[in-house]
């Protein structure tokens, strides 16, 4: 039976341990530990492996969730990490200084797994800060020869994380039915 | 020489166990073991994670402590600190070769200053600067904010089966019926949402609170949070949305500016709502299964970017409406067919994405002459992604 899977990534502290239980079947393998100095003003612990959860679908099957470490040192990790994915769900924190150079970043780093399928964007923090907001995203993939989903997500929220992926698989194949 | 036998010694800052773990294994393999990790005390270099909150502190104090120890920043964006060498990420085995190349350079230069100013008495200047946390923003929590459910509320996702209830029809039209498109189209200013659009437009222009005033209950508009008050629930302002009222109070609806003391009363938090979701819902409930009347149904309608679907009403099929349109223009019908759903469904949409300014409609010949394939490619995975909907629609 083949292995399926779906790659969360994004900044440090941007949702996706939270996303991944959100909706997984099974509580998430979570490989946090205790925040060092330097990221404890953003979260008491940071995910330093990658996490893990699942989705069991009609007939056996399972989607595999894969969560990638919040630091983002080690492009040679995210070949491994993505070989079987079958899309990217990229999450953005919007309180962060700048989260177009993370967007950026993510998406450049991700180029050729992108090209090859297809990438969510759900963006973060917003009740805490409201700019840049949805239409700011689109502008700059705009200008990046972009149009992707770019949804505002609270990852805490299973139906939030849900539409972002619902919009992943349309934007796989829209012929997909309800 | 061979840069294994004499490792550069660093120190790494910033970066948690396993993935000093990983760096130690990195600077082993890839960089050939040009250098090695060891105590802060020891060490020569200083590697950082300039991305991590809390790091401009953390270098400044390093920096002041040892403000001749060359710095290696490995960073998301391009470095502006002079003597720290940056290394972008994600990091390039070749980048991280050359910053350490920078290190050596310099801590060679440092040596033979220390050198030449210990020959003439002179005491070495110090080069620390000021390092800025570029990741690091404040905010104050406004926990006001948080409590505006309506606003922040995840989005309802309506299936063909309660639609028609939510929706509404109009009595003697079928927006099915392939022969009467050309009459299933409706004119937005009949109805309360020609009027909210001109509200919204006014306030945004003159960048001012606005209350629209209807007969009904008030609409109060913050342009500058984006988001309306209104003292009303959905199933108030869905009967409301779908009457016609241009022949009935046209002339009793006014737009009039407010000030920020009598803006600023004491409201329930919980009747904030964005201006978009607040649109895109009278959009729908106006619509009644019709496409506003400057849609032209004969030609392609392209989406300029995706609805931002969790804190919108989603009516059925919208998201494989968006990601069909979103590949380039259509035309209704067409989008109907391809997809194989009702044309309500589609108009719908439009009528909701049109009032945010989502879509526009291709007016060249040569958009029209865009070929809209009857069928699209289907991806290798369908059925296992049809699966994976399922579920998730549950």
């Amino acid at each position: 039976m083949s292995q399926y899977k779906i790659i969360f990534t994004g900044p440090v502290g941007a949702g996706k341990t939270t996303a991944i239980n959100s909706i997984s079947d099974l509580p998430p393998i979570k490989t946090d530990a205790a925040a060092s100095d330097m990221t404890k003003s953003k979260k008491s612990a940071t995910t330093v492996a990658m996490d893990y959860g699942v989705m069991n679908l009609p007939g056996g099957e399972k989607l595999h969730l894969y969560g990638t470490p919040g630091q983002e040192r080690f492009d040679f990790m995210w070949d491994i990490l993505v070989t079987g994915g079958i899309g990217l769900v990229l999450l953005l924190d919007n309180t962060r200084a700048d989260p177009f150079v993370d967007m950026k970043f993510f998406l450049d780093a991700f180029d050729k797994f992108i090209g090859d399928t297809a990438v969510a964007v759900g963006v973060t923090q917003m009740d805490v800060s409201a700019k840049p907001t949805i239409e700011d995203y689109q502008v700059q993939l705009g200008g990046m020869g972009l149009k992707l989903p770019v949804f505002a997500v609270d990852a805490r929220v299973r139906n939030d994380v849900s539409i972002l992926i619902q919009s992943l698989l349309y934007s796989l194949d829209p012929g997909l039915e309800e | 020489m061979d840069k294994s036998k004499n490792p550069l010694k660093v120190a790494l800052h910033g970066m948690e166990d396993r993935t000093a773990k990983t760096m130690v294994m990195y600077l082993q393999g890839p960089c050939r073991g040009a250098a090695v990790v060891v105590s802060d005390s020891e060490a020569d270099v200083d590697v950082f994670d300039a991305d991590v909150a809390g790091v401009g502190a953390l270098m400044d104090a390093h920096r002041a402590k040892k403000p001749h120890r060359p710095v290696i920043a490995l960073s998301l964006r391009d470095g502006e600190l002079a003597h720290v060498f940056y290394v972008k990420k994600p990091v390039k085995t070749d980048d991280m070769l050359g910053a350490l190349n920078k290190a050596v350079v310099f801590l060679g230069r440092i040596k033979q200053n220390e050198a030449q100013n210990t020959q003439t008495g002179n005491p070495v200047k110090s080069n620390v600067e000021k390092a800025d946390n570029p990741n690091l923003k404040s905010f104050v929590i406004d926990d006001d904010e948080r409590k505006k459910t309506a606003k922040h509320q995840a989005a309802m996702q309506l299936n063909e089966k309660g639609f028609n209830a939510f929706i509404g029809n109009v009595t003697g039209l079928d927006v099915n019926d392939p022969a009467q498109f050309a009459v299933a189209k409706y004119n937005p200013k009949d109805y309360f949402q020609g009027h909210v659009e001109s509200a919204f437009k006014i306030s945004r222009e003159q960048g001012e609170i606005m209350q629209l005033n209807s007969g009904w209950s008030p609409v109060i508009i913050f342009p500058q949070n984006n988001e309306i008050w209104l003292d009303a629930d959905d199933k108030q302002l869905r009967a409301f949305s779908g009457l016609v009222i241009s022949n009935t109070l046209d002339g009793k609806i006014s737009t009039t500016a407010l000030t920020f003391e009598s803006s600023s009363l004491s409201r329930s938090l919980e009747k904030f709502h964005s201006m978009d979701a607040f649109l895109w819902k009278v959009a729908c409930w106006a619509s009644k299964g019709r496409y506003p009347v400057a849609i032209d149904v004969t030609q392609p309608v392209y989406l300029k970017s995706w609805p931002n679907f969790t804190r919108l009403l989603i009516t059925p099929h919208a998201l494989r409406i968006s990601a069909l349109l979103i590949r380039g223009p259509r035309t209704l019908a067409n989008v109907a067919e391809v997809l194989n759903i009702k044309p309500q469904y589609v108009f719908v949409f439009i009528s909701a994405a049109y009032a945010l300014g989502l879509t526009g409609q291709a007016r060249r010949e040569s958009d029209a002459l865009i070929a809209q394939t009857a069928e699209i490619k289907a991806n290798k995975n369908k059925g296992f992604l049809g699966r994976i909907m399922s579920k998730l629609r549950g």
